[in-house]
């Protein structure tokens, strides 16, 4: 990647981040419109991204921006109240930014349909602002028109200040005690070449003492040969980020033969002096603003303070992670090692012991850089919230719970679909039609829809609830028989009822909305959660509401694993999946004939499950069920109850993926290296069935 | 400097003098060049050399000068350059 693509990289991703803010600020901002803190919060977003924009040549959204911002000034210039048909206008605007975005990148000829209109809006709102009739505002239209082109086009002050700007950002993220960050601006005299000065003579003695140094060479008043002279300067302006151990006097001292006006030597703050001086500012606004408006006044919920971070990229933590998950098996390997283990020498013994919990402590920090608190999604599932209420016209609530709650970063892109889907199933068919239903009910008119994430046994659950009426059991059951997805012979339990929903076709709604309803969409969250090696509960009361959660995995590299022995191999059944494990009696098992063997728990026939026949495994002597052990395992087919020789143990172990060969076998999902350097292979349970079901075709 | 066929090659590493030698050179014969390369290894002198490379751009658009357009450079001695043509 050149220099320029990653500075445009950086860009893309900025601005990314920038919109996905707007997104949720100018939520807040609705709920809140006197809130001009976050107004302004809002307008040094879309300033920021105007310039950017600008500076990469992405003039169609500079545009709407640039109109954009003049409104945001307006408002937060004059603290003037926004009318509620202005602050519509407002949201619409960064759903138009954020589609035009898209057409940026992705070099899309066609604006989104609602560009024109939405920016004629604008440009009406400012110019009723500014009291303007429309002749004149198309004239300052194309006023601004101008001032825009030469923004993108002539101007080459933006993109000078912006590369400047993304040098600042980039030096600042590598500077070190010690080092000092300066800006130098070098506006030579035409005569300077004559004078014995050139740019690179102080380049070149900046350089001297400089850590890192990037100069930025302004052209444009370079003029074709007819007009040029090598004797004289053309160089309207250099800029120079320097890093150095010099003192800004010592930087100084190299321009003291140019007049003053030539050059401007700037300190440029650390990240974390700017930031100990922003919560500075920040406490002292908020002690002001107590003491004036008394305690009940929120300061600006959403003026977010910035974070010492640094960007790196996912795929250089991938690969430390891989290296960290191979320093955990190596580390494995020595402290299960029999002829180690047969020192009998206390300080190897405390050696080893030292080494597994240094190995533990940086597979935990490693672990936990790729973990991001899922605030951001929920924040994004708002706006989701917000506009399905308003196309369904039903009053809600949002409760959002847990929103501190980590996730590995690779999962969190995976997630916004399956959340959008369930929380727009959850309002347009979750809750009841209207008021009167509620009331009804004996419910309030208001409905509620939870979003919630916690921990539970070492899984990550996600969860969306509505208060609403809740999904009909026999209504589904009677569905699915319709629809021939089950027989109706089948013994299901309630969650394996409800879970009929998700399967591909299958719809109750009586009518079917753009939102939801089409009996497309929630096999498509479930294929989705389940690719994330996650699956998906339904609980539901009827009246009373849905629960509808999505348990997953803390990472998609480490799963915690059972590990079992069967005809003499280890296998590893992913621990989220297992119900229970039991050596069963006698009396609780039958072999029915061309049916195969099951266990009856609890009222229920679960088929056993013989790894030695899914495998084709040779073994010696056939053991009977109560001979061996039962892992009872959950499925998307149902329980199933794996027969093992021996539970060898429980562990965390990283996922190596398979070779050609054996990723044909369905019913395994990966490999693992154990401690002892053996191989075990994940079971994919979902993929295990009786035999004289898969003699069948698996129906 | 060397010029062979289309191709004229000069050193980076050009003093002010040297410059203007190159400019004069240059100006009667732009509408012959194809080419304008830098040798490699070189550390500039003179800023006075990239602008009248753009300039020389600027005047005959079509002349490749792959120097220029990378847009950059980097040594020990000035860290990374950039230059802003804007066109």
């Amino acid at each position: 990647m050149t220099k320029q693509e990653q500075v445009k990289a950086i860009f893309i991703e900025e601005a990314g981040e920038i919109i996905e803010k707007l997104d949720v600020d100018i939520l807040r901002f609705e709920e809140n419109s006197a809130d001009f803190n976050l107004l302004n919060e809002i307008f040094r977003g879309v300033h920021t991204l105007k310039g950017n924009a600008n500076a990469f040549g992405f003039t169609r959204l500079g545009e709407f921006v640039h109109h954009f911002e003049d409104v945001l000034d307006h408002y937060r210039s004059t603290q003037e109240d926004i009318e509620e048909h202005h602050l519509e206008l407002f949201v619409g605007s960064v759903d138009i930014i954020k589609e035009v975005m898209t057409c940026e990148l992705d070099a899309l000829p066609d604006l989104p349909s609602e560009y024109g209109g939405c920016l004629d809006r604008i440009k009406k709102l400012i110019a009723s602002k500014k009291n303007l009739p429309i002749e004149d505002l198309m004239e300052e239209a194309c006023g601004s028109l101008k001032d825009l082109a030469s923004e993108f086009g002539l101007s080459c002050a933006e993109q000078f200040e912006n590369a400047l700007s993304n040098a600042i950002q980039l030096s600042q993220a590598s500077q070190s005690e010690g080092l000092n960050l300066y800006r130098i601006d070098l506006t030579l005299d035409a005569d300077a070449y004559k004078r014995g000065f050139d740019h690179l003579l102080f380049i070149k003695l900046l350089g001297e003492k400089a850590a890192s140094m990037e100069s930025f060479f302004d052209m444009e008043a370079v003029p074709p040969l007819g007009q040029f002279t090598c004797d004289e300067n053309m160089i309207r302006r250099v800029g120079t980020i320097v890093l150095t151990s010099q003192t800004e006097e010592e930087v100084r001292e190299n321009f003291e033969f140019l007049f003053d006006h030539e050059y401007r030597v700037a300190r440029v703050e650390p990240v974390a002096a700017a930031q100990e001086r922003a919560r500075d500012a920040e406490k002292t606004q908020e002690v002001v603003k107590t003491a004036s408006k008394g305690s009940s006044e929120n300061p600006s919920a959403s003026a977010t303070s910035a974070k010492s971070t640094i960007r790196i990229d996912t795929f250089k933590l991938d690969e430390l992670f891989d290296s960290v998950g191979e320093l955990v098996i190596a580390q494995n390997f020595i402290a299960q090692n029999e002829k180690i283990r047969a020192i009998e020498d206390e300080s190897i013994s405390r050696t080893i012991e030292t080494l597994s919990k240094i190995t533990k402590r940086i597979q935990d920090r490693v672990m936990s850089l790729r973990m991001v608190a899922i605030r951001d999604t929920f924040d994004k599932m708002k706006r989701v919230v917000r506009d399905t209420s308003k196309k369904t016209g039903k009053e809600l609530r949002l409760n959002i719970q847990g929103e501190e709650t980590e996730i590995d970063k690779t999962m969190i892109d995976s997630l916004s679909d399956p959340l959008i889907h369930i929380i727009r199933n959850a309002i347009d068919h979750g809750l009841e039609a209207d008021a009167e239903e509620r009331l009804n009910a004996g419910k309030k008119v208001e409905g509620t829809i939870t979003l919630r994430a916690y921990h539970k046994s070492g899984s990550i659950v996600i969860s969306v609830s509505d208060d609403g009426r809740g999904i009909n059991k026999e209504k589904v059951f009677r569905k699915a028989i319709e629809r021939g997805i089950i027989t109706g012979d089948e013994n299901l339990s309630d969650s394996q009822i409800f879970g009929l929903i998700m399967q591909p076709g299958f719809s109750t709604a009586d009518t079917i909305s753009d939102l939801s309803g089409r009996g497309v969409g929630l096999d498509v969250v479930k294929t989705s959660i389940e690719k994330l090696r996650g699956k998906i509960e339904i609980d539901s009361k009827e009246g009373e509401g849905t629960t509808f959660s999505m348990v997953l995995p803390l990472t998609l590299a480490i799963i915690d694993g059972m590990l079992v022995q069967a005809a003499g191999e280890i296998y590893i059944i992913p621990t989220l999946s297992v119900v229970e494990s039991f050596r069963p009696e006698r009396e609780i098992v039958h072999a029915l004939k061309e049916k195969g063997e099951f266990v009856s728990m609890r009222g229920q026939y679960i088929p056993v499950i013989r790894l030695s026949d899914v495998f084709d495994l040779p073994v010696s002597e056939r053991l009977e069920p109560w001979e061996g052990i039962l892992v009872c395992v959950e499925t998307e087919a149902g329980r199933i109850a794996i027969m093992v020789d021996e539970l060898v143990g429980r562990q965390q172990v990283v996922i190596k993926p398979l070779g050609k060969a054996l990723s044909r076998l369905k019913e395994i999902s990966g490999g693992a290296i154990l401690g002892s350097g053996d191989i075990a292979l994940i079971l994919n349970v979902d993929e295990l069935r009786p035999l004289i079901e898969a003699s069948h075709g698996g129906n | 400097m060397e010029f062979d066929g289309d191709v004229l090659t000069i050193g980076a590493e050009l003093s002010m003098e040297e410059i203007r030698e190159f400019e004069q050179f240059i100006r009667p014969r732009l509408e012959y060049i194809e080419t304008i390369a830098i040798e490699a290894g070189g550390i500039l002198q003179s800023s006075a050399l990239i602008a009248l490379l753009v300039s020389l751009k600027r005047t005959r658009p079509e002349l490749n000068i792959p120097f220029l357009e990378r847009g950059m450079t980097t040594s020990g001695a000035y860290g990374t350059l950039h230059w802003m043509c804007h066109d």
